[in-house]
């Protein structure tokens, strides 16, 4: 069980960060720990997809998959941590975090406002691994990640029952499912133990790990503002609960489905990069073109989580981009975003065409 | 479509104390907030989002493209929480800023009030909604699977490794059943739990009868090609079935597993 811990936490907190390590010079605060980790992980899904959905259509086996992804994570790997060692080399230091280096130098109300927020976040932690949810939904994104791990086949067979069937092309153009099979196979832990209680810690911690970045870009300054946004925000998730359809309910509840990684992770991971480019365009800076990359993969990722996430991407980045390029006169900004949201063109043209 | 559209909002909304603090967090932001980019994230974006929903030729679009019942993901583009966590603190954060006349108490006084405040406005906030781990569908969990742990000990019991078996089970374990082991198979799963499916087994209205009927389950069984049959123990039962050739394999969590040796289980390598 350890060796599996630590090899999941190799794959979804070492890589990730490594990979992150690309987009470290794309905003302000993109070089922290917290950025690289998210912004890796986006990468690695938008890799995922790019590799998933052609085999999936093509009839292959998971194991061309899971093969192929893992030299992609490597290669990914390698040359994250290439471009890192040349860094260091001219003088650049590496982000650390310590919880020492995080309290110090800090007012009481500030470090009592932090507290309380990590005592908040541990108990949702504890709940996360100590409840589970009963969703009848999991009976079918689950057993299809148990299903394709056992089998090897993808979306051939009714995850419900085990009764072979023709290819499912609706849900295979979002096969986050077989993400979960991919860390499955790689640790060697049982698929339903890494989809109901690994996944949730880590999907969840990832959430608020956007929330933060989020609330830093909003109140850059030190102070009490930072932690007491983000214990607001901690109370919205937790008292999130009004209907079983928002986005808080999804990420405290069903984390393990792609459809509550598209509301909690992807689409406020997709306001932070809007918000940054936002920023650059009030104070007329150049936007560098790892941004619209990671637009990009805030854009494939959503296609990874869920069908309808490319729509909603496209309506985020369109309305956004609009609005930004009449209200500080850079239309020239609207091309390059347009650019970014073509791999979810392309996802609902073939979804519509496979549906048809 | 546009009625459609409004009772997925109603719905999304649940009480709707949380939306109306985000229209007025959406008109105070309006009024306040100074900086463009924020406002255009947190004000223009969800009215244009609002809009867009609401559009009669919009919504037939989406509709006809995906499941009218996922329409209310596009309210997922209102980010409710952020902008009245983000409307807080920007009301505090300019009545803290406000110069307070008077010495070191007249501060500890208004810094005093302002916790209050915060205080108040959480309270109003946690009232306004609901709290996510009361959900009834939150149990606790019974083992590293959050799965039941009835299933476990059931599959476990009937699984054989290498192969698959075809075993039914009661309406109230199918949706956990693939979720802990693909090796056990069902003639059919969750999808008899969601009525507006309309699907239909006669194997399933036979388990879940209140009597079950020996004679009939026997036949659907055997014509479904199932290896187990698995029933709760305190199910009435009407004729016995060994009559009918089955072997009591176990009892386990308040259910009785049954095989028909009618359906050959030979296991890979094994003669």
């Amino acid at each position: 069980m350890a060796v599996q811990l630590l090899i999941l936490a190799l794959f979804l907190l070492v890589v990730p960060v490594l990979a992150g390590s690309i987009f470290a010079r794309t905003d302000r605060g993109s070089g922290s720990l917290l950025f690289r980790w998210v912004s890796g992980q986006f990468l690695l899904w938008m890799g995922f997809q790019l590799i998933c959905v052609p085999l999936i259509l093509r009839e292959r086996s998971f194991g061309n998959v899971s093969a192929l992804f893992l030299g992609y994570t490597a290669a990914l790997a390698l040359l994250a941590s290439a471009a890192e060692i040349r860094r260091l080399a001219r003088g650049a230091s590496l982000p650390a975090w310590s919880l020492g280096r995080f309290f110090r130098g800090r007012q009481p109300v500030e470090a009592a406002l932090w507290l309380l927020f990590w005592g908040l976040f541990l108990f949702q932690m504890v709940q996360a691994v100590r409840l589970a949810y009963a969703d009848g939904d999991d009976a079918y994104y689950v057993a299809v990640s148990v299903l394709t791990e056992e089998s090897g086949t993808m979306y051939q067979r009714i995850p419900y029952t085990g009764l072979t069937t023709g290819l499912d092309t609706r849900h295979s153009l979002a096969p986050f499912p077989l993400w979960i099979s991919f860390l499955s196979r790689v640790s060697g832990m049982r698929t339903v133990s890494v989809a109901q209680v690994v996944l949730p810690l880590v999907l969840i911690a990832m959430a608020y790990a956007v929330f933060g970045l989020l609330g830093r870009r909003l109140f850059p300054e030190k102070g009490w503002k930072l932690p007491l946004f983000m214990l607001f925000v901690e109370l919205g998730v937790i008292f999130g609960d009004y209907s079983i359809y928002t986005v808080e309910n999804f990420m405290i509840a069903r984390s393990r489905q792609g459809k509550a990684a598209l509301g909690s992770i992807v689409l406020p991971f997709l306001f932070l990069v809007l918000l940054g480019l936002l920023k650059k365009l009030q104070e007329k800076e150049k936007i560098p073109p790892s941004m619209y990359l990671l637009l990009g993969a805030a854009a494939v990722s959503a296609c990874l989580c869920s069908t309808l996430g490319a729509l909603i991407v496209c309506m985020g980045v369109g309305i956004v981009g609009i609005l930004g390029a009449v209200s500080y006169k850079r239309p020239g900004v609207l091309a390059p975003m347009a650019l970014s949201c073509l791999p979810c063109v392309c996802y609902a043209l073939l979804y519509l065409f496979l549906e048809g | 479509m546009w009625s459609e559209a409004l009772n997925l909002f109603r719905e999304y909304m649940g009480t709707g104390l949380l939306t109306v603090w985000f229209v007025l967090s959406l008109a105070y932001l309006w009024v306040r907030e100074k900086d463009e980019s924020v406002r255009i994230l947190f004000v223009y974006m969800p009215v244009v989002v609002l809009l867009l929903y609401f559009n009669p030729l919009f919504a037939e679009l989406v509709f006809r493209m995906a499941e009218e019942e996922i329409y209310y993901r596009i309210l997922w583009l209102l980010p409710v929480t952020l902008v009245n966590a983000y409307t807080v603190l920007h009301i505090f954060g300019q009545a803290w800023g406000r110069q307070t006349a008077g010495g070191k108490k007249a501060r500890l006084k208004k810094g005093f009030a302002c916790g209050g405040a915060v205080l108040g406005m959480g309270a109003v906030l946690a009232v306004s909604g609901s709290y996510v781990y009361s959900n009834p569908n939150f149990v606790k969990a019974q083992n590293f699977y959050h799965v039941p742990d009835s299933v476990v000990h059931i599959c476990d019991a009937i699984v054989v490794p290498g192969r698959e078996v075809m075993a039914v089970f009661p309406l109230e374990l199918v949706q956990y059943v693939r979720q802990y082991t693909p090796l056990v198979c069902m003639p059919y799963g969750r999808e008899m739990m969601v009525e507006r499916w309309n699907y239909d087994s006669d194997l399933c209205t036979a388990m879940e009868a209140e009597e079950v009927d020996m004679e009939e389950l026997a036949a659907l069984v055997r014509q479904e090609d199932c290896h187990f049959c698995i029933l709760r123990a305190d199910k009435v039962i009407l004729g016995d079935p060994k009559d009918y050739g089955w072997i009591l394999v176990d009892e386990i969590d308040g259910y009785v597993i049954y095989r028909d040796p009618a359906r050959e289980l030979t296991v890979p390598g094994r003669k």
